[in-house]
């Protein structure tokens, strides 16, 4: 074979990798190359941990893909006639003891590093100064997260904490897996039915972090997003008590229900129900919601049983806000 | 010559037509092709169904196919490609090859060979036209986990089909695993000891045991999933006082050994190719054959590493990660060892060496990302994001699909008696290979970034976006180099005929014509040794000098 074709894919092959190298440093941010900047001790472990590994990786990688080149470039036929055999060398047991055993310690190393960092990874700090951990009740539901504070107030898609306080995140399902994972905050945690799991973060930065579903739910799986909304503690305080119970009605209809119903219920992926009676009807509307709907046997005449776990104060806000807002029919000034 | 004849079995006239012969035939060679090439059909249109997705993820908020086509794209997609493509093409390859390689005449039960190939056929099918059921193909992905693939969730008779098409399958796979065994247990050409088989048929010997330990296994889980949406019961329906959980146990408890199911005989056709194109015996026999066993062995013990988000108890989550470590030494030792076997050699740079040599690259690259998925801490970082997708297609495409090239370029002359092209075939190692990465590389960075898998859009742009794109054209590139697989075995039909051993080649097959006859061999030497066709060459120069 020529060896000019080859060299230049070769160069391409370079010269590809160079320019994807180069986009990434070009970029804010680590590119892609580590998980993303952990703005949590928990996440920072797991950096930590991801970094220590890369350690040997890079180096097993170098050493493999470096002998191989080198061995096919030194040994090539270079004219030499087919029938040339090789020294019929059949192993050397030493030499395989030794890359059997190097490996056993590498692992060893990694496996040591990983027991090192794991309490602090997964254990909630007791966090005594600051009275405890706040603890969060996230329910997963197809499609949105629903959020319950210790003081009963409820929040949709949107989890609001006080900066550097060590939150404890209890996670349910409510229909089928879900897994919560908020990268900056730490790894994912799946929502399985009847199956609750923790975690826990304590955020460093007030900011805002987003987090994505991640495991598959179903249709709309993609726009099931969170957001971790960090704020000063007097912030949290304000919000947690007034604010969350009066925005509570708006954040169920667009966290809940426009998702596919659109943002004015004209439809979308779901049906126009803007102009629905059932929607003031409140006895029909809590049943819809509680059993979900799946009659003529295909996925686009299903709905999902949205308000499961719901309390009566979630559904009359909710109800409030249909009636008030996205109520449409004729005789309501729609 | 003329004593053939007499044995020939008798055969009606109508089974000696040109397709009534193949849908009679029981010969293991015949099925072996017919495997092959229904199998590759059905990796060609999992193929389709994979850039279809690229094309859709190629940029942000794209409508190229609805939400739900998306998901019935990788349902079907990774579904078909493990259980339509990779694992019974490996049957296919396994049956032409293990009796020619251990001297027999056929397999142990020629007419469950066929049976077990039209079962594999009509499983196939049935997947394939569940895309045309009331509400479409199954939308649970290839894992089928409920509650999602419960009635109540997943509606419409696809996810039923998907099962049928399951359990057709797995009957094809056990009895195929059945044979295999048999066959190498009991039917090995004098002097052929279990150090002197193929390390090929070492692969398919563990592979048909693991095929015969964990298909029951899904079977089972299958079996209760179509319970559940059929009959009533709740199994795996949590408020009923099922357990979502039990399902994902014994489907990892099949579905981790069935990666090595995919990848050991990939690893066994690389033990083949790279000693052959480097002029040099395989460097340690017998670690590569014990390792191989070892393999298989952990691989049963590894299965909750798919489940490191869910929750389980700690010392469990610490079991399987340092099982999952040690099952990383015996493929090292594998890599090491064929690395030696190049060592001082005399490499010729055919097409199958060039897969072969491309699989180490590759699928090193494959193994350590997987030291990453392994540290469960980390795992809760990467799981279900791209990064696995990439790890994985790094394994399963990067490993079987390269070492299943090696393969077919390597065995193509005897299967077929027609050589293949080495110029297109060379033409497209590096289309694939520089595609396989551009596609598959850059999904460990979208993964680190955060993308989740089976993720039908996103919204970001910047460094997804490029990156999506980046994979996408990879995709494309991958697939240009595929066609030109398929002109190249149009093309070999009026190519140069292949003589009994165009490669110089160590084991029994090459001893026969290219095709074999139906009776394989008129007769054959005492084996000696691993490689008997050296040991041949060897007396033959011997005693013309």
């Amino acid at each position: 074979m020529p060896p000019p074709v080859r060299r230049k894919i070769f160069v391409l092959v370079l010269a590809l990798g160079a320019a994807l190298a180069l986009v990434s440093v070009a970029h804010t941010g680590n590119g892609g190359f580590a998980p993303p900047e952990p703005k949590s001790p928990n996440a920072e472990r797991i950096n930590d941990s991801y970094n220590w590994i890369s350690i040997f990786a890079l180096a097993i990688l170098v050493l493999v893909e470096g002998s191989l080149i080198v061995f096919v470039i030194k040994y090539r036929r270079r004219g030499r006639p087919r029938t040339a055999e090789g020294p019929q060398t059949h192993g050397a047991t030493r030499l395989e003891l030794i890359w059997t055993a190097i490996p056993v310690l590498i692992l060893a190393a990694i496996a040591g590093f990983i027991f090192y960092k794991l309490p602090g990874i997964q254990d909630v700090p007791k966090a005594e100064a600051q009275g405890g951990p706040l603890r969060i009740r996230v329910d997963a539901h197809q499609f949105y997260w629903r959020f319950t504070y210790p003081n009963g107030a409820v929040s949709i898609d949107e989890l609001h904490a006080p900066v550097n306080r060590v939150v404890r995140v209890e996670i349910h399902s409510q229909d089928v897996d879900h897994s919560w994972w908020v990268p900056q905050l730490g790894g994912k945690f799946d929502a399985i039915p009847e199956e609750p799991t923790k975690t826990w973060f304590r955020a460093e930065e007030i900011g805002t972090y987003k987090g994505k579903c991640g495991e598959f739910c179903g249709v709309f799986h993609a726009e099931m997003q969170a957001r971790v909304r960090v704020e000063s503690q007097d912030e949290f305080d304000a919000w947690v008590e007034r604010t969350a119970r009066q925005d509570l009605g708006r954040n169920e209809w667009v966290g809940v229900c426009a998702k596919c119903h659109g943002l004015s219920g004209n439809g979308g992926y779901g049906p126009a129900i803007a102009n629905s009676s059932l929607l003031i009807q409140p006895q029909s509307l809590r049943r819809l919601l509680l059993e979900g709907q799946n009659t003529s046997g295909g996925i686009e005449a299903y709905m999902p049983p949205v308000g499961r776990g719901w309390t009566g104060e979630q559904f009359r806000a909710l109800e409030q806000y249909l009636k008030a807002v996205v109520y449409k029919a004729a005789g309501n000034g729609g | 010559m003329a004593a053939r004849a007499t044995v020939e079995p008798y055969r009606p006239d109508w089974r000696q037509g040109r397709v009534m012969s193949w849908i009679t035939t029981v010969d293991h060679k015949r099925i072996g092709i017919l495997y092959t090439v229904t199998a590759l059909v059905f990796f060609a249109v999992a193929g389709i169904l994979a850039l279809l997705m690229r094309a859709q993820l190629a940029a942000p908020d794209q409508e190229i196919v609805t939400k739900n086509s998306y998901n019935e794209l990788f349902t079907i997609h990774g579904t078909a490609m493990i259980f339509m493509f990779i694992v019974p093409i490996w049957a296919g390859l396994a049956n032409f090859l293990v009796p020619l390689m251990i001297g027999a005449r056929d397999v142990a039960f020629p007419r469950l060979n066929a049976v077990s190939y039209w079962f594999f056929l009509f499983g196939g099918i049935t997947l394939l036209l569940s895309f045309l059921a009331s509400g479409g193909a199954s939308k649970s992905g290839w894992y089928g986990y409920p509650p999602l693939s419960e009635n109540f969730y997943s509606p419409g008779t696809g996810q039923d089909l998907w099962i049928l098409s399951i359990h057709l399958v797995g009957i094809s796979s056990l009895l195929g695993a059945i044979n295999f065994l048999c066959t190498i247990h009991n039917m090995r050409a004098p002097g052929m000891s279990w150090m002197r088989i193929p390390l090929f048929v070492w692969a398919v010997e563990i592979y048909s045991a693991l095929l015969l330990l964990v298909i029951p296994v899904i079977t089972i889980a299958l079996t209760f999933l179509l319970l559940d949406r059929q009959v009533g019961t709740h199994f795996f329906i949590p408020n009923e006082g099922g357990d979502a959980i039990l399902y994902q146990h014994l489907f990892w408890f099949f579905g981790h050994p069935e990666v090595y199911i995919i990848i050991l005989p990939a690893m066994g056709i690389i033990s083949e190719v790279i000693p052959v194109f480097s002029r040099k015996p395989i460097f340690g026999y017998k670690a590569i054959a014990f390792s191989t066993v070892a393999i298989g062995f952990y691989s049963m013990l590894v299965w909750a590493h798919h489940m490191f988000s869910v929750g389980l108890p700690n010392f469990l989550n610490i079991f399987f990660m340092l099982s999952s470590m040690v099952i990383a030494v015996p493929t090292g030792v594998k890599i090491f060892n064929w690395i030696a076997t190049t060592w001082r050699g005399n490499l010729i740079f055919d097409t199958a060496m060039l897969w072969a040599l491309g699989f180490i690259a590759v699928f090193t690259i494959g193994g350590l990302s997987g030291i990453y998925v392994a540290a469960f801490p980390v795992d809760w970082q990467l799981t279900d994001t791209y990064y696995v997708v990439a790890h994985m297609h790094y394994v399963l495409f990067g490993g079987a699909v390269f070492g299943l090239f090696a393969g077919l370029f390597y065995w193509w002359p005897k299967m077929f008696g027609r050589m293949l092209s080495e110029s297109l075939g060379k033409a497209q190692f590096w289309l694939v290979f520089v595609g396989f990465n551009l596609t598959f590389f850059p999904q460990h960075m979208l993964g680190l970034l955060g993308m989740p898998r089976r993720n039908y859009t996103y919204h970001e742009h910047g460094l997804w976006y490029a990156y999506n794109l980046i994979s996408s054209i990879g995709a494309g590139i991958m697939a240009i180099g595929l066609l030109l697989f398929l002109i190249n075995i149009f093309k070999s039909r009026g190519g140069p005929r292949a003589v009994n051993d165009p490669w110089l080649g160590d084991t029994l097959e090459w001893y026969t014509t290219s095709p074999p006859p139906p009776h394989n061999f008129d007769r054959l030497p005492y084996i000696t040794s691993a490689r008997p066709l050296r040991d041949l060459r060897r007396r033959i120069e011997e005693a013309g000098a």
